[in-house]
């Protein structure tokens, strides 16, 4: 079921980019989706645990699905409601650690927070993954995450995305960074190079 | 064709309210059209009348003998239809004359009664003559008018006509007068002149005389007899109404009739309306694409770049909906988790 996101993993693995963040310009996109088929082929490419953080204040679909949407979690380290490891929620047999959004009444994603979030307390994590709302929608609680995180990739799906709405997302979004794009639900994979970097790992 | 059926299939719920709105619509007003509809028509029997009761000659060559009877009247109030004085005498005899008086526009208003007449011919001898309206009372009102206005309208054709002929023939008949009175006269002298016997030429210029006098004698009274027809002819023909009886009088109708057409061309409208928009925005959404169809529409994004892209998972793959893949991918990472529909990111 990963493997439709091994391209995306490859490439990311390939940027040497230990923070990634998918967001994008409307809801709907799939990012969600997304930022879970890529942290689980980043595990498995890896070989190491992935931090897959609900960053999603809009629409936490990631912790609803975990059933932990009343868990603690991401809002409430940041407001140091709660630890950090007894926030993160492990299953067994996967390499997934997972960080749900926690009471989002709580706080509100500033930049200094998640700074020292993301550089020191997910040290200990190889690679991080962020869920985050859409652009347009979330602006205040996508920027300070782009100002941290090693990439952005902004997620379009195909045949549906405006163009016009996705640019004037991009130039929303100022990133250390120049924000990638993934296209979802193509129709055709477009990626060859991480599947010569496959090849090469295997 | 590919790229035309990806628009519409990413317009569907578009396309889907415009077709449910426009036809929905037209159908709509065709059913509200058809059963506030009502014809009432009138049948009528009609006879050429005969040639002695034509003020005109049937050996006249504009006499219309190509046409049947029928199509000959039902022609003629088609005509009458087309004028404004006629449909207004019409509108006047009937109940809308208060809405013909309030009409801002009355030609507009002429005209639009003037369409809801409807003549047809069945046969040789046979017409119809129909009006069409939203309020049942009106049309057999409408109908009864239409006729009446005709009648009187032919009546008094035909009495211009006949004082016109009667004109023309006293003026013959008095010319017709003088040169029998003066072959008369010829006549007479020739026979004081020349007292019997007579030679063989007296006697043939006496035959030639004769002659003459019985010739403007047989023209007077030639033109007596059009004049006297002339005179009768209209007031037997109108007394007689052999030329057009009503077989069948105009009804109220009780239920809708007469709504088809119009409906049917409502309907046809308001298909052809939704059809040419759904064509218009498949089109322009082709043409004119604003969406991201592949890779190449990304790299228009510069300098952002396309660091990969994720295939859309199908039933044909083996797998199914990108529903159960999220919900395969939240298993593998959460375990069991907790299941949940509706949108998702």
């Amino acid at each position: 079921m990963t493997r439709a996101f091994d391209g995306l993993a490859s490439r990311i693995d390939a940027l040497g980019a230990r923070s990634v963040g998918f967001t994008s310009a409307l809801l709907g996109e799939g990012v969600s989706t997304v930022a879970l088929g890529t942290a689980l082929s980043l595990a498995e490419l890896r070989g190491d645990e992935v931090l897959l953080v609900d960053g999603n204040w809009l629409q936490p679909s990631l912790s609803e699905d975990a059933g932990l949407d009343a868990a603690p979690g991401l809002a409430d380290r940041l407001a140091r409601a709660t630890e950090l490891d007894a926030a993160i929620r492990r299953t067994p047999g996967s390499r997934i650690a997972f960080l749900p959004i926690g009471d989002r009444t709580s706080t509100r994603p500033a930049l200094r927070a998640l700074g020292s979030f993301v550089a020191s307390e997910t040290g200990s994590f190889e690679t991080v993954v962020v869920d985050l709302p859409p652009i347009l929608a979330g602006e205040p609680f996508v920027l300070p995450w782009a100002a941290v995180l090693d990439q952005i990739c902004v997620v379009l799906r195909e045949e549906a995305t405006p163009l016009p709405v996705l640019r004037q997302a991009l130039g929303r979004l100022h990133a250390v960074n120049a924000p990638c794009i993934v296209l979802n639900r193509a129709k055709r994979s477009s990626v060859d190079v991480p599947a010569k970097l496959l090849a090469a790992r295997t | 064709m590919r790229p035309y059926l990806a628009t519409l299939r990413r317009y569907g719920w578009l396309i889907a309210a415009i077709l449910a709105l426009v036809w929905g619509a037209g159908l709509a007003s065709a059913y509200v059209d058809y059963t506030t509809t009502f014809e009432s028509d009138a049948t009528i029997w009609v006879l050429r009348a005969s040639p002695e009761l034509l003020v005109t000659s049937p050996s006249d060559p504009s006499a219309p003998i190509l046409q049947t009877a029928a199509s000959q009247q039902a022609d003629l109030l088609d005509q009458l239809l087309q004028t404004q004085s006629f449909v207004r005498d019409v509108v006047q005899k009937t109940s809308l004359s208060a809405a013909l008086a309030a009409a801002q526009d009355e030609r507009r208003f002429l005209a639009s009664v003037g369409k809801s007449f409807q003549v047809d011919t069945h046969g040789t001898n046979l017409l119809t003559v129909a009006y069409i309206s939203h309020d049942p009372k009106i049309g057999p009102e409408m109908v009864n008018a239409a006729l009446a206005v005709r009648a009187d309208r032919v009546a008094q054709a035909s009495v211009t006509f006949s004082a016109a002929a009667s004109t023309l023939y006293q003026q013959q008949l008095a010319s017709a007068q003088t040169q029998a009175l003066d072959a008369q006269k010829k006549l007479d002298d020739f026979d004081a002149e020349h007292p019997a016997p007579l030679s063989d030429i007296q006697q043939h210029s006496r035959d030639q005389l004769r002659l003459t006098l019985d010739f403007a004698q047989i023209r007077l009274g030639d033109i007596r007899g059009r004049i006297d027809q002339a005179t009768l002819a209209p007031a037997v023909l109108a007394v007689s109404g052999m030329e057009f009886q009503v077989v069948d009088q105009p009804r109220v109708e009780a239920t809708p009739r007469g709504g088809t057409k119009p409906a049917a061309m409502t309907a046809a409208i308001a298909f052809a309306a939704g059809a040419a928009l759904v064509t218009l925005l498949v089109l322009l959404g082709t043409i004119l694409p604003s969406h991201a169809t592949g890779p190449a529409d990304v790299a228009r994004l510069a300098p952002m770049k396309l660091i990969a892209s994720v295939p859309r998972v199908s039933r044909a793959q083996g797998s199914v909906g990108s529903g159960d893949v999220r919900r395969s991918l939240g298993a593998i990472a959460f375990g069991g988790g907790r299941e949940k529909s509706g949108p998702r990111g």
